[in-house]
């Protein structure tokens, strides 16, 4: 026997709800097609329930003095298949009978037709940018063209505009890019896009750089003593790593408000490779000493040049070393990655004179800079400062490195 | 004088009526218990008390004529020849129904079939049916009569007072009848109008006008029908106003406890089906047996068409062209959904 | 020969007239009289019983086309000043917009809307209300500015089997002339025009405000600046289309309206072009619409609540130094 719900009606164009005041059947009573079975009150008037069919009331679910939504089922009435299939009464059709009207969402919508998460503002809408000055603002049109040729606001830099303080506009853009095609174009390869993207996403920190010029002689002595030779560059390494270790703050990320720090001494190093510049990674640099590293490094600088680094020797470092000193060079300020708050530079070593207090004289000593290049919003000269002093004086004493 | 086919033989007629006024009146009934199941999505609004008045107005029109119904002229509207499927399909919002789902209950309508669908806003639908007899005046069609049905307290709106004026400048074969049921939701006729009686705007118009007592299904009969004559006859507007009581609250969703007791027991307050009742069975037209047989079938016919619709589908949203435009090239296709 | 904006109002419903007997024409003093802007000028002697004087009732005037309309005719209304269209709203929106949705049957009714500011004319007689209408679903809004638009939209409005609300400009009435009825190839209804085609700018409006937008774009040619001036001819539908397609060429676009600025024709095309051609925008798209106080009296006042030629071409200059 289907089982027919009894259903609070819509009783008034507003009502959302009812209260029960009475009830004239019990569960058992035998009841005919439109006869009252309870009594229900709304704050406009008072009227009746009546029966979709006839039939036995099986079951009262609703409670005297209870409210009750539009809709709600107040009870059930056991009904004939016959009465049931003849009014269009079956349990399914009665109860999802559907009912736009009040602002529910129609069942059974396709997919793509349901309603979309209705997203809460979080801020009282987006400034509009009238009157935007400088050469930073770009117009949405500027931005969706420049996407679609792969460009970034670096590659208009050179680029004068006549928009609002000086802010390019399309047109300025258009005849910028239509005057490309008189010069000579190459292709610049993937590895130097790669950099490029890195560089500006760097760049987009404020960076300053500290340096100290460091006596290298102790290290160029005991790397004499050593073989296979470790390279100058892992001293510096083994030296960041173990000052990190220390105090690993300084390598810590600024994300909003919160310093995310480091959860494990990983320190890169910068490789130079065809096109470009690679940077492997030593994991727990601070835990391995020096004579142990150096195979292991050794490696990772052929695997760098062949560009067939593995995977557990790239990305996830904390910071890294470069050492400019190769090409020569005494003075740098290098980049830190873009996932890195520091990188430490190593400049070429030089015999200069230092003044030797002991003989009263000026002594030839080997000497190179030291350099460490910060996010000045993580770090102050002063702590960068403290981090590259004992980077120095770990230096000093390379047997303990 | 009426011309020939005018000439109406009361008794056949009073019968016919009378069985329209009860089918009518147990097709409210149902409506009501309809919407106590839960089964009506919007409101429900009755005729009850008005069923003789209502169906002197559907009875005394003929194909061709124009017909605006109100909110209590399920008599009106089965008398001019509404389907009851049709009735049941709009309260029930069936998309098979000539208003699709997307209009309900009483707002409903065959246009071409010379029955306007009313809009909510009173009065409204005055002018439209000026309009109706204004198109069979310019293309030569005579004869025809157009009859607005509305209440006391539409004959408060600015649209009444266009509407009525308008037919009476264009002496357009309006006939304008009144249901004065004492009450407009729940004001009472004194806090809706102050002339003695409503005939008294007839004179003002210009119109011819009469008024009778509107629970006395032969009076209506004859009053309307008269009306209707002379309206058709080129007599111009005519405004009927009919006396009568609402047996029943604005809608479903009212128990019109505000009304009036006195009233209830007074002569306005008389049930009109049982009046008529009597008056056929003093005449002779109607026995116990035959008023049980009328009754029995009219609640199988209700049956049936309500289990029909009932088993019919809703219409479906995704199926909606959601234009509202005839010229679909002008449709705007932009919005997003 | 020269042919003023009424007189194409004039000559359409002539020959909506003559071609279609259903069309009939009703509203206040257009009988005999020929209408309080002479739009219906010997049109009653001419057409003897179809062209009728209503009374004062613009709910009623209206309420009588749908019904007519529904039974066949092709009613076209005169509403005497746009402004008085309030008193019938009702009937407008919803009667006349949402019948055909509702009961199948269409209603061709024309609301001729004489719309638009004259100096002078003072709160009641001066307003533009297409945004009203064309707020409602079920109604086609015309704003013709030329005089073929006039012409060729007011007889495709009698044709049209949805109700149309067609804002004639009482500015244009007279000051508005062309050498022909036919000057340009035809648009069809629901598309927009490009009254004058350029690169640096465009204004997108509709009746009246055409002509001021291709002054300023006259004025500002010789400043090497070339201004698009779209014709949107009618606001309902928005041809979204052509709008974009043409800031697509410029990148830049102002949208200019005499109506008051809340919301209305000039919002939705800003928003339509916020969010269909966002990415197409060099600048941030503005608006130019009359003060938001009621249309006032004196001229000195009118001329400043108002958009004119000089404050669409201070704007154009703003936003092209953007």
């Amino acid at each position: 026997m289907p089982a027919i719900p009894i259903i609070m009606p819509q009783l008034g164009e507003s009502i959302a709800e009812a209260t029960i005041i009475n009830l004239l059947v019990k569960p058992g009573d035998l009841v005919v097609t439109d006869q009252d079975l309870m009594e229900v009150e709304t704050n406009k008037a008072t009227m009746n329930v009546a029966s979709p069919c006839p039939g036995r009331v099986s079951k009262v679910l609703a409670k005297v003095n209870e409210s009750y939504p539009v809709g709600a089922v107040l009870g059930y009435l056991e009904a004939s298949v016959e009465d049931a299939e003849r009014l269009g009464l079956s349990e399914t059709t009665a109860t999802t009978a559907p009912d736009f009207g009040h602002g529910a969402e129609p069942q059974h919508a396709p997919e793509h037709e349901k309603p979309r998460q209705v997203v809460k503002p979080t801020v009282r809408g987006l400034p509009v940018p009238v009157n935007a000055a400088g050469a930073s603002y770009m117009s949405p049109r500027m931005k969706a063209r420049m996407l679609e040729l792969g460009l970034h606001a670096a590659d208009l830099a050179g680029l004068p505009g006549s928009g609002a303080a000086g802010r390019v506009t399309i047109k300025d853009f258009e005849y910028f890019i239509a005057n490309l095609e008189q010069h000579k174009l190459t292709q610049a390869s993937s590895m130097r896009v790669a950099v490029a993207d890195a560089m500006r996403r760097s760049w987009t920190r404020p960076l300053a750089t500290v340096a100290l010029p460091v006596c290298f002689d102790p290290l160029l002595a005991h790397r004499k003593t050593c073989q296979p030779k470790p390279g100058p560059a892992l001293y510096a390494l083994r030296a960041l790593a173990l000052a990190l270790a220390e105090n690993s703050a300084p390598a810590g990320r600024l994300i909003g408000s919160h310093i995310v720090h480091p959860s494990s001494i990983d320190v890169g190093f910068a490789v130079e490779a065809p096109e470009g510049v690679l940077v492997p990674v030593i994991r727990q640099a601070n835990e391995k000493p020096l004579k142990v590293l150096v195979e292991r490094y050794d490696e990772l600088i052929r695997l760098a040049h062949q560009r067939k680094l593995p995977g557990d020797a790239t990305g996830g470092s904390i910071a890294t070393v470069t050492n400019f000193g190769t090409f020569g060079l005494t003075w740098a300020t290098p980049i830190p990655l873009p996932e890195q708050t520091i990188v430490l530079g190593m400049g070429a070593a030089r015999r200069v004179p230092s003044w030797d207090d002991a003989q009263g004289q000026f002594v030839p000593v080997m000497e190179a800079n030291v350099t460490l290049s910060f996010d000045h919003r993580v770090l102050d000269g002063g702590a960068a400062g403290r981090l590259l002093a004992r980077v120095a004086q770990l230096l000093a004493t390379p047997t303990e490195l | 004088m009426a011309p020939v086919d005018a000439v109406i033989a009361i008794e056949k007629v009073s019968v016919k009526a009378f069985r329209l006024m009860l089918l009518a009146r147990m097709l409210d009934d149902k409506f009501a218990s309809l919407y106590r199941m839960g089964k009506i999505h919007g409101g429900v609004f009755l005729g009850r008390g008005q069923e003789a008045l209502s169906v002197a107005s559907g009875l005394s029109l003929r194909p061709g004529d124009l017909f605006a119904p109100l909110i209590r002229d399920t008599a009106g509207r089965l008398a001019f020849g509404e389907d009851l499927v049709d009735a049941v399909r709009t309260y029930l919002g069936s998309g098979l129904g000539p208003m699709r789902g997307r209009d309900g209950n009483v707002h409903r309508g065959e246009p071409r079939k010379g029955v306007y669908a009313m809009i909510s806003h009173l009065g409204a639908m005055i002018s439209v049916i000026n309009g109706g007899l204004m198109a069979h005046r310019f293309t030569g069609k005579t004869g025809s009569v157009g009859l607005a049905s509305m209440g006391d307290g539409a004959t408060s709106t600015g649209a009444f007072h266009e509407g009525l004026n308008q037919a009476a400048v264009e002496r357009l074969p309006l006939v304008l009848v009144v249901a004065n049921n004492c009450y407009a939701y729940s004001t009472p006729n004194d806090r809706q109008f102050a002339c003695k009686t409503l005939l008294a705007r007839a004179a003002g118009y210009g119109v011819e006008g009469v008024e009778f007592d509107g629970t006395d299904l032969e009076e209506s009969l004859d009053k309307v029908n008269g009306a209707v004559q002379r309206a058709r006859a080129g007599g111009g507007p005519q405004l009927v106003i009919a006396n009568l009581l609402r047996l029943c609250g604005h809608g479903e969703h009212d128990d019109a406890s505000y009304v009036d007791a006195d009233l209830k027991s007074s002569a306005v307050g008389r049930d009109c089906l049982k009046v008529a009742e009597d008056q056929l069975r003093q005449e002779g037209l109607l026995t116990p047996e035959t008023l049980t047989q009328w009754r029995e079938e009219a609640a199988r016919d209700i049956e049936n068409v309500v289990a029909q619709v009932q088993r019919e589908p809703g219409p479906d949203p995704y199926q909606e062209d959601w234009s509202a435009l005839a010229t679909k090239s002008l449709v705007e296709t932009q919005w997003p959904s | 020969m020269v042919i003023t904006y009424l007189e194409a109002i004039r000559a359409a419903q002539a020959a909506a007239l003559r071609d279609d007997k259903r069309v009939f024409i009703y509203g206040q003093d257009v009988g005999v009289f020929g209408g309080a802007f002479k739009a219906t000028k010997n049109l009653a002697q001419e057409f003897p019983g179809r062209v009728i004087d209503s009374p004062i009732s613009e709910d009623a005037m209206i309420g009588m086309a749908v019904g007519a309309a529904v039974s066949g005719m092709r009613p076209i209304l005169e509403v005497q000043f746009a402004d008085f269209s309030t008193l019938a709203l009702n009937q407008i929106v919803n009667q006349a917009a949402t019948h055909y949705w509702r009961t199948g049957v269409p209603c061709p009714i024309t609301v001729r809307l004489p719309s638009g500011g004259t100096s002078g004319s003072g709160p009641f007689h001066s307003q533009s209300m297409e945004a009203l209408y064309a707020h409602y679903p079920g109604l086609v809004v015309m704003a013709p500015a030329t005089v073929q638009d006039a012409y060729e939209m007011l007889l495709a409005a009698v044709a049209i089997d949805d109700p149309v609300i067609y804002c004639e400009h009482k500015y244009l009435y007279y000051h508005l002339k062309a050498d022909d009825l036919f000057t340009e190839p035809p648009v069809p209804v629901g598309k927009a025009r490009i009254a004058r085609a350029g690169r640096d700018l465009s204004i997108v409006t509709y009746s009246a405000m055409v002509h001021e937008a291709l002054a300023v774009a006259d004025e500002l040619a010789k400043e090497k600046i070339e201004i698009e001036v779209v014709d949107l001819r009618t606001v309902k539908p928005l041809d979204t289309d052509s709008i974009v397609a043409s800031v697509s060429r410029t990148g830049r676009l102002l949208c200019v309206g005499e109506a008051f600025p809340w919301g209305g024709v000039t919002a939705e095309v800003v928003a339509r072009v916020a969010s269909e051609g966002f990415n197409l925008l060099d600048a941030p798209p503005m608006r130019l619409n009359a003060k938001d106080t009621p249309v006032p009296y004196h001229p000195n006042l009118w001329a400043a609540h108002r958009p004119t030629a000089r404050s669409i071409a201070d704007a154009a200059r703003r936003l092209l130094r953007m």
